[in-house]
């Protein structure tokens, strides 16, 4: 579904991306972690041919992202920016989710049709002027009206940046629920506790180098890659790690039935 | 044009001028392009422009200035020479039966000349002069209201912010689908007004935010007298005198 084959990118003289080889099935969930600097954004812009590899080669659905054009890609795959600001450009909500529509060339009745729907799931008062909304609500609208055109790949670059827990859960249900229809979704974050609750797997990068590619699971235990990647495991992955056969444990219901089961032995 | 008209920090004699013999030197250079008709003397005064970026260390920058324009410079020529119809006929272009004049073709020389050398002055003394700086030394010096001299900074500091919340912006449309990246230059100038309202509202926040964090920082209690720092005419702002006398005297004589 995504492949990325040998991809160096560099902006001026060094390689800002070096080497990346992975593959990523339809449906998966993958998180791409790092600190800061590490290349997350850049490799991000990878996927929708934004930024176009210096060498290699990014194949999306079987289209190379070298010869395909990005607005052609927006079909395929939707990208949320960290700021929502400069994706909103029309004056209602129903107007943006149309826009988007547009975008794509839908045809009027469909576009009508799914925005209809996108407007009921999300609760959206159509004529809102978007720019009157506080910062989460601007990010909805901006994933709304990426989902309204049911792309196959959802590219997420920090989405829940300056959103509060609320915030952040609603915007991540509803791409978990997307992702459960068979959406494949690649969010870009550092929020480690994220990871662990919606992720399935886990890329790790540090340098513009990729480190680790595997399940979420076992990333997340590996102070080996963290620690060279810079990254904090979760508080309750930390936690367990300093108990005896606390092993399988990664979420807060995990850790409390442990204790549950170690109290009742 | 990333980083365009930026500070670039360095050791050059030009870094080390005076703001005020640097902003002289600047108008000096883009008025004589004015006062004088002569073609060669205005190629000369790009020379000029080019050969202070590469003593600086922006000639990077000056190149990109130069090579972005030179494109705009060619459409300029083209409709320029084809409208002037004074002087002597060169040759006249088959099936339209339009002349192009000896007279076509110097004063178009002379206007893409003129737009190249004049653009090359401010954007090399802006890269070699801080902003702060700029404005200490219009109040210090040429007792310019802070106000104004603080309007004018933010005029230009907020170019090039505005180029890279564009640049966004259109990678954020490009990315949803909206053909920014079609070859087709008419439908690429027709998708940009769309995108005003994102660069609008996103400049009216920036703006709001930071005349807000000026006034919090005391912003009209500034007199010329409040700057600490202290703007010496010295030895290298005499190199700065030089140029603008053997320009001056060049520009008059030929």
């Amino acid at each position: 579904m995504i492949e990325f084959k040998n991809v160096c990118f560099r902006y001026e003289t060094e390689d800002t991306i070096k080497n990346l080889n992975f593959h990523i099935e339809k449906g998966d969930f993958v998180a791409i972690l790092g600190s800061n600097g590490a290349g997350k954004t850049t490799m991000s812009k990878l996927f929708n041919g934004i930024l176009k590899p210096t060498s290699g080669d990014v194949v999306i659905n079987g289209l190379n992202t070298k010869t395909t054009r990005t607005s052609m890609l927006a079909k395929h795959i939707g990208f949320l920016f960290q700021n929502p600001d400069r994706q909103i450009c029309k004056n209602t909500i129903r107007d943006e989710l149309m826009f988007s529509m547009e975008c794509i060339g839908a045809d009027n009745a469909d576009a009508q049709k799914r925005v209809d729907t996108i407007i009921e799931k999300f609760g959206f008062d159509p004529s809102h002027d978007p720019f009157s909304l506080s910062r989460g609500e601007r990010q909805k609208i901006a994933l709304a009206s990426i989902i309204v055109t049911e792309p196959d790949v959802l590219v997420l670059d920090e989405p829940t940046t300056g959103l509060d827990y609320a915030e952040c859960m609603q915007i991540l249900n509803i791409v978990s629920e997307l992702n459960s229809r068979g959406t494949t979704v690649v969010m870009v974050t550092h929020d480690m506790e994220l990871v662990l609750d919606f992720a399935k797997k886990v890329l790790v990068m540090t340098d513009g180098r990729m480190i680790a590619f595997d399940e979420m699971r076992k990333v997340m235990k590996n102070m080996e890659v963290l620690s060279e990647a810079r990254l904090l495991p979760p508080q309750i992955a930390d936690l367990a790690l300093r108990f005896e056969g606390f092993d399988d444990v990664y979420t807060h219901e995990e850790m409390f039935q442990k204790i549950k089961e170690k109290v009742r032995v | 044009m990333k980083g365009f008209l930026d500070y670039k920090d360095g050791n050059s004699i030009f870094h080390k001028m005076n703001p005020l013999s640097k902003l002289f030197l600047a108008v000096v250079l883009c008025a004589m392009c004015f006062v004088s008709s002569n073609i060669y003397f205005v190629a000369g005064v790009i020379v000029i422009n080019l050969l202070i970026a590469f003593a600086a260390g922006i000639h990077k920058m000056a190149l990109s200035i130069l090579s972005g324009l030179l494109k705009l410079s060619i459409v300029l020529f083209i409709v320029q020479v084809l409208f002037v119809r004074s002087g002597n006929a060169l040759f006249t272009i088959p099936g339209l039966n339009l002349p192009i004049t000896d007279d076509g073709v110097y004063f178009s020389l002379l206007f893409v000349l003129r737009l190249l050398a004049t653009a090359l002055p401010l954007a090399v003394m802006l890269s070699v002069t801080q902003m702060s700086d700029l404005a200490n030394v219009m109040v210090s010096k040429l007792k310019i209201p802070y106000k104004y001299a603080f309007a004018v900074i933010t005029v230009i500091r907020f170019i090039p912010v505005f180029a890279s919340e564009m640049a966004g912006i259109i990678e954020s449309q490009t990315a949803r689908g909206v053909e920014f990246d079609t070859k087709n230059i008419f439908r690429k100038i027709g998708l940009i007004i769309p995108l005003c309202v994102p660069l609008l509202i996103s400049s009216v926040k920036k703006i709001d935010s930071s005349a807000i964090a000026a006034e919090l920082r005391g912003f009209n209690r500034r007199t010329s007298k409040s700057g600490y720092k202290k703007y010496p005419f010295g030895g290298n702002d005499i190199f700065a005198v030089l140029i603008c006398a053997v320009v001056i005297t060049a520009g008059i004589m030929i």
